[in-house]
């Protein structure tokens, strides 16, 4: 079994266009100084958790059942608990810096972190 | 025409790509990256359509789906929406691939294609469903670790073809 050349290119193609796309990430959303958390439910911003050392805050989302426990601590923020059938939201840990993010797709739950001044083009091309 | 030896097949390759896809679920993988499957039944996709084409591959990926999530108690959930768009579009561009561009490209670039489609449609379903756009700048780096999963499952598939009786076709 051996790979023929479309497969090569095919496999190059695909990787070329993944680390472009990890390289325009990291380009266009990742973030320095101040950085922010935003979440939100069912596609609505519920809140924006700031991001710095020394600040705790602590949110929670759903109800008795349902929930997610949000947890921002000295300039991270994870999902700490969360009562959802797959836990992929608590197992993501910690995140810290833009463009990462948690989801939580039973509940339909997104924390974003951003940077809190919004990178502009002019700051990328200079 | 009521074929039977293809029905037991079929039935057989639901039954297994249910089983490669339950036991890939307790499978911890050292990936830093949530959602990053090893996408074993796709093997089974593949092999569904070599044997007998894309219809009867689409209904082997379709009725694993409904099977798995239904006994899972996750049936027509967010993880159901996301198994049956992924498990669909893949073996639609599989199917596809095979047909046009086969002798080219060879089952294990079908396979890698099938695994990054499989990854384009989940995270579109997972934007939706969220009502995030910006779920889709992870698409490149599940793409990244499609493309190793992609050539496994498709060796795999190769091999298991070439081993197979040729009764089975």
């Amino acid at each position: 079994m051996r790979l023929t050349k479309a497969d090569k290119w095919l496999t190059g193609a695909l990787l070329a266009a993944a680390a472009g796309g990890i390289a325009l990430n990291m380009l266009l959303l990742s973030g320095v100084g101040a950085q922010e958390a935003r979440v939100y439910k069912e596609g609505k911003l519920v809140q924006t958790i700031r991001l710095r050392p020394g600040y705790h805050e602590e949110l929670r989302l759903g109800g008795q059942e349902r929930y997610n426990l949000i947890v921002a601590d000295n300039g991270r923020v994870r999902i700490a608990e969360a009562d959802c059938p797959d836990q992929v939201c608590v197992r993501t840990g910690w995140v810290s810096l833009a463009p990462q993010q948690i989801v939580c797709l039973p509940y339909r739950v997104v924390i974003k972190v951003v940077s809190s001044e919004p990178p502009d083009v002019d700051d990328i091309t200079k | 025409m009521v074929d039977t030896r293809r029905l037991i097949i079929l039935g057989l390759l639901v039954a297994i790509a249910g089983v490669l896809h339950a036991v890939e679920g307790w499978l911890p993988l050292p990936v830093p990256v949530p959602g990053v499957k090893l996408g074993l039944a796709n093997i089974i996709s593949l092999v569904a359509i070599v044997l007998y084409g894309w219809r009867d591959a689409l209904a082997v990926a379709a009725v694993r789906v409904v099977l798995g999530t239904l006994l899972g108690g996750a049936f027509l959930g967010p993880s159901f929406a996301l198994g049956i768009s992924g498990a669909l579009a893949s073996t639609v561009a599989m199917a596809y691939a095979c047909r046009r561009w086969r002798p080219a490209l060879s089952l294990v670039g079908v396979s890698v294609l099938g695994a990054a489609v499989h990854n384009l449609a989940q995270i579109s379903v997972a934007a939706l469903l969220v009502s995030s756009a910006t779920l889709l700048w992870y698409l490149p780096y599940l793409i990244l670790f499609a493309l190793p999963t992609g050539l496994a499952t498709g060796f795999t598939a190769a091999f298991l073809l070439a081993r197979l009786p040729a009764a089975g076709r």
